[in-house]
C-alpha cells in the first residue's frame, strides 16, 4: 500500500465510521433542538435497535455470515430489517416521551434529563437480562463485493452504509424545510408558546420529533450490525458518546451540523488513529471539541438560542 | 451450582447427622467460608463459570469424603464485573477482597480471573493476610518480589498460582512463533488493560530479543467499536503476523474485523483469546487460525485426567477446560492446607491456612507436582499452544473441540 492508498483506505474507514455517529447525532439534535432536552436514552435506543435487528434478521433464516443472499432478496431482507428496526424504536422513543418525559415538560431543572438516564439503564438492564452481556454474531447477508480502488478497497457494505444514510439524511432535510409538519417542528423548536398559539400541535410535534430521532437511532443499529458483524449489549456507550460529541461539534440543535460533526469525527477518529494511535483518538477528538467551544461556543453551524426568559 | 443456602443445607445436614449418629462431636467441627472471586458476568463470563465448577467439583468432593475432618468446606461466589465497566471491574474487586477480609469465617480464597483484579485485590488481601490462588491471571507484577511493597506490603505471599505467568506465556510464545511459525516481523497490539499490556510487553521483549522486526505497536480501548483505522494500518505495514495481548472483550471485535482487512496474516494472542465468547461472537470464519496460549500444561486430553473429567461430566453436563483443572488444583491447595492445619489440632484460620498453602505439596494433582516459591508462583511453569481449527463434527462455538492443541511453546534459554 502506498501512502495515498493508505490515506484513502482510511477516508472509507472514516466516511463509514462518520454516516453512523451522523445519524445517531441527529436523533440528540432533534430533540435539543425542539425541547432543550439532552436524551440520554438514545444511547441504548440504538443498541436496542441494533438487537431489534439482529432478531428481525434471525427470525428470516440469517445466522452468522453463512448464509449470503443477493438480488431481490437481499434488498428484501435488508428493507425488513431496517423497517422493523427503526418502526419499533420510533415507537420506543414516542412511548419514552408520552409516558416518561411529558408529565415532567412543566417540572424546571434536570428532572427530565435524569430521567432519560434512568431509562436508558433500563433499556440496558432489560436486555441484558433477556439477551445477556456476550458478543452476538449479527447476520451478514451482504455477498462480500469488494471495488478495487489503487490499493484501496471499497466494500459493498461500506457503499450500502453510504447511501443509507444520505438518503435518510436528504429525507430528514427535505422533511423539516419543506414540509408542514417540519414547519411546525422549527416553529417550535423556536418558541414553543407563540408556535402554540399560531395552531401548532405542540405535544404532537414533540412526539413526532422522538419517533424520527428514535426511528434513526434504529437505523444506525441496523448499519452498526451489518458493518461490524456484532451486536453486544454495551455498544451504545461508546458510539452514544462519540455522536453525541458530534452533535455538539456541529452545534446541537441543528440538523446539518450533526451531519457534518459526525463525518468529522468519523474521519478524525480513522485518520488520528493511523497518524498516531488509536489510544490517541479520544485526546484528538475532546481536545477538537474544546478548541471549536472555545472559538465557536454554539458549534459549528449552530448559532447561539435567543434568550428565551 | 453450589448457593450459599445449599452449601449450608449440607452443612446442617452434617451437623446433625453427627448428632443424631451420637458420634462424638469432633473438637473443632467448624464450617469455613473460601471466597471464589471471578467475573461471572460480562464480556469472560462464560469462562469464568467453567472456571467455577472446577472449584465447586473440589469442594463438593472434599466435604462428601470428610477430607478434612470436622471441616465443611462453603465456597462463595464473588463476581467483579460489573454492568457499566461490561467485563472485570478493579474497583469492583477490590469491594469484594474487603468483604472477604472482613469476614473471619473466610480462610481463603479462589481467583481472581483477571490480572487487573487481581493486582486491585492482593494488597487489601495481604494487609488481611487472607491467601488466594488464582487459576487464571496470569500478570507476572503481582507475585514480582520487585512490587512487593505495591502488592504484598506486610511480607508474606498471599497471591499465589496454579498457573504460569506472562512472563513466560508472551515470551515463550514469541519463540514459538520465531522457531515453529519462522515469522520475521510482527505488529503487537494490547488492550489497555493490566494483563494485555504486561503480555504485550513481555512479548515485546523477547520478540525484538529473537530478532523479530517489531513493525508498531498500538493499544486498542476495548470500549470502541471500530478497530478498523488500525487494523488499516497494519495492513499497510504488512508484517508476517499479529500478536495481541488482551481479553475477549476487545479480542472479539479485533477477530471479526482483522478477517475482513487482514485475513491471510497469522493472528496469535494468550489465554485472553481462548474463551468461547470468541466463538460465539466473532464466529468462523473470522476466528479461524487465530492462536492462542494457555498458561498451563495441557491435560485435558491427558488419559490420566479421564476420571476428573467423567466426574466433571456427570456433575455438569460439559466437558472441564484447563482452567478448569487449575482451579480445581487451586482448591485442592486449600483442602489440603486446611488438613495440615485441622491435623495440628488448631482451629482451621486464614493465617495458619495461608501458612500451610505456602508449603503444600501435591505430588500428583492432575496438573503434574505443585509447589509455590516464597512469591506465589509455581515452581514448574508450562504454556500450551492452541490453535482453532474449525471442526464440523462438534458444536462450533466449543472452546474444547474447535481449538486444537499445537504444542508446548519453548522457554526462553538462558
Amino acid at each position: 500500500m502506498t501512502a495515498v492508498d493508505l490515506f484513502l483506505q482510511q477516508l472509507i474507514n472514516g466516511l463509514s465510521l462518520g454516516a453512523m455517529y451522523s445519524l445517531l447525532a441527529l436523533g440528540f439534535t432533534l430533540v435539543y433542538g425542539i425541547m432543550e432536552l439532552i436524551n440520554f436514552s438514545h444511547f441504548n435506543v440504538f443498541m436496542v435497535g441494533c438487537m431489534i435487528a439482529m432478531l428481525t434478521l434471525q427470525a428470516m433464516g440469517l445466522s452468522g455470515q453463512t448464509v449470503i443472499l443477493s438480488g431481490a432478496p437481499l434488498v428484501l431482507t435488508l428493507l425488513a430489517g431496517f423497517a422493523v428496526s427503526m418502526v419499533l424504536c420510533g415507537f420506543i422513543g414516542v412511548g419514552i416521551e408520552r409516558f416518561l418525559l411529558r408529565p415532567l415538560r412543566n417540572v424546571k431543572g434536570p428532572a427530565a434529563m435524569i430521567t432519560t438516564i434512568g431509562v436508558s439503564y433500563v433499556l440496558f438492564n432489560l436486555v441484558l437480562l433477556t439477551l445477556g452481556s456476550d458478543s452476538k454474531n449479527f447476520p451478514n447477508p451482504l455477498p462480500p463485493v469488494v471495488f478495487p480502488i489503487g490499493g484501496a478497497v471499497l466494500r459493498l457494505r461500506e457503499v450500502l452504509i453510504w447511501i443509507t444514510a444520505a438518503v435518510l439524511m436528504l429525507a430528514l432535510n427535505y422533511f423539516t424545510r419543506y414540509t408542514k409538519l417540519g414547519k411546525a417542528m422549527r416553529a417550535t423548536a423556536q418558541d414553543a408558546e407563540a408556535a402554540r398559539m399560531m395552531g401548532v400541535e405542540v405535544d404532537r410535534v414533540i412526539m413526532i420529533s422522538f419517533f424520527i430521532g428514535s426511528a434513526l437511532a434504529g437505523a444506525s443499529g441496523m448499519i452498526f450490525g451489518l458493518y461490524y458483524n456484532l451486536a453486544k449489549v454495551d455498544m451504545g456507550f461508546a458510539a452514544g458518546l462519540r455522536a453525541f460529541t458530534a452533535a455538539v461539534l456541529g452545534g446541537i440543535g441543528n440538523v446539518p451540523g450533526a451531519m457534518l460533526g459526525g463525518v468529522l469525527i468519523g474521519l478524525i477518529e480513522a485518520l488520528s488513529a493511523q497518524a498516531l494511535g488509536s489510544a490517541w483518538s479520544d485526546v484528538v477528538i475532546f481536545s477538537l471539541l474544546v478548541l471549536v467551544l472555545v472559538f465557536r461556543p454554539a458549534g459549528l453551524l449552530g448559532r447561539l438560542a435567543p434568550n428565551k426568559s | 451450582m453450589i448457593t450459599r443456602r445449599s452449601t449450608f443445607r449440607i452443612a446442617t445436614g452434617v451437623a446433625s447427622a453427627a448428632i443424631l449418629g451420637s458420634r462424638a462431636a469432633h473438637a473443632s467441627d467448624q464450617t469455613v467460608k473460601v471466597g471464589i472471586n471471578l467475573s461471572f458476568t460480562g464480556a469472560d463470563a462464560e469462562s469464568a463459570a467453567r472456571i467455577a465448577n472446577g472449584a465447586i467439583l473440589a469442594f463438593e468432593e472434599a466435604n462428601a469424603a470428610h477430607a478434612v475432618p470436622g471441616v465443611t468446606f462453603d465456597l462463595v461466589k464473588f463476581d467483579d464485573a460489573t454492568a457499566t465497566a461490561g467485563q472485570y471491574d478493579p474497583a469492583q474487586a477490590a469491594t469484594n477482597a474487603r468483604k472477604m477480609v472482613s469476614d473471619k469465617d473466610y480462610v481463603a480464597a479462589i481467583g481472581p480471573q483477571m490480572s487487573g483484579a487481581g493486582k486491585a485485590m492482593s494488597p487489601i488481601l495481604s494487609a488481611g493476610n487472607l491467601a488466594i490462588i488464582t487459576p487464571s491471571s496470569t500478570n507476572p507484577d503481582i507475585t514480582d518480589p520487585k512490587f512487593a511493597a505495591q502488592y504484598r506490603p506486610s511480607g508474606k505471599a498471599i497471591y499465589f498460582r496454579t498457573v504460569a505467568t506472562d512472563a513466560f506465556q508472551g515470551p515463550n510464545m514469541a519463540n514459538y512463533m520465531a522457531d515453529t511459525l519462522k515469522i520475521k516481523s510482527v505488529y503487537i497490539l494490547d488492550d489497555s488493560g493490566a494483563y494485555g499490556v504486561g503480555l504485550a510487553d513481555a512479548y515485546q521483549r523477547q520478540a525484538e530479543a529473537r530478532g523479530i522486526k517489531v513493525l508498531g505497536r498500538d493499544r486498542l480501548d476495548p470500549k470502541a467499536a471500530d478497530y478498523s483505522a488500525t487494523l488499516t494500518k497494519i495492513k499497510a505495514a504488512a508484517p508476517d503476523a499479529l500478536y495481541y495481548g488482551g481479553v475477549g472483550q476487545a479480542g472479539v471485535k479485533l477477530a471479526k474485523q482483522a478477517y475482513e482487512i487482514i485475513p491471510n496474516m497469522i493472528k496469535a494472542g494468550g489465554d485472553g483469546m481462548q474463551t468461547a465468547d470468541l466463538l460465539k461472537g466473532a464466529g468462523f470464519p473470522a476466528v479461524d487460525g487465530w492462536y492462542a496460549t494457555v498458561a498451563s500444561p495441557h491435560v485435558t486430553e491427558d488419559p490420566k485426567t479421564a476420571s476428573f473429567r467423567d466426574r466433571y461430566f456427570a456433575r455438569f453436563k460439559i466437558y472441564p477446560d484447563d482452567y478448569t483443572v487449575t482451579c480445581y488444583t487451586a482448591a485442592q491447595v486449600i483442602v489440603e492446607a486446611a488438613k495440615k492445619v485441622a491435623a495440628t489440632g488448631k482451629p482451621v484460620a486464614r493465617d495458619a491456612v495461608r501458612d500451610a498453602i505456602q508449603g503444600v505439596t501435591l505430588p500428583d494433582s492432575l496438573l503434574g507436582p505443585i509447589q509455590f516459591d516464597e512469591n506465589g508462583d509455581l515452581k514448574n511453569k508450562i504454556i500450551s499452544v492452541f490453535q482453532i481449527r474449525k471442526d464440523d463434527k462438534h458444536p462450533l462455538d466449543d472452546p474444547d473441540s474447535q481449538y486444537k492443541y499445537v504444542g508446548v511453546a519453548p522457554m526462553t534459554q538462558s
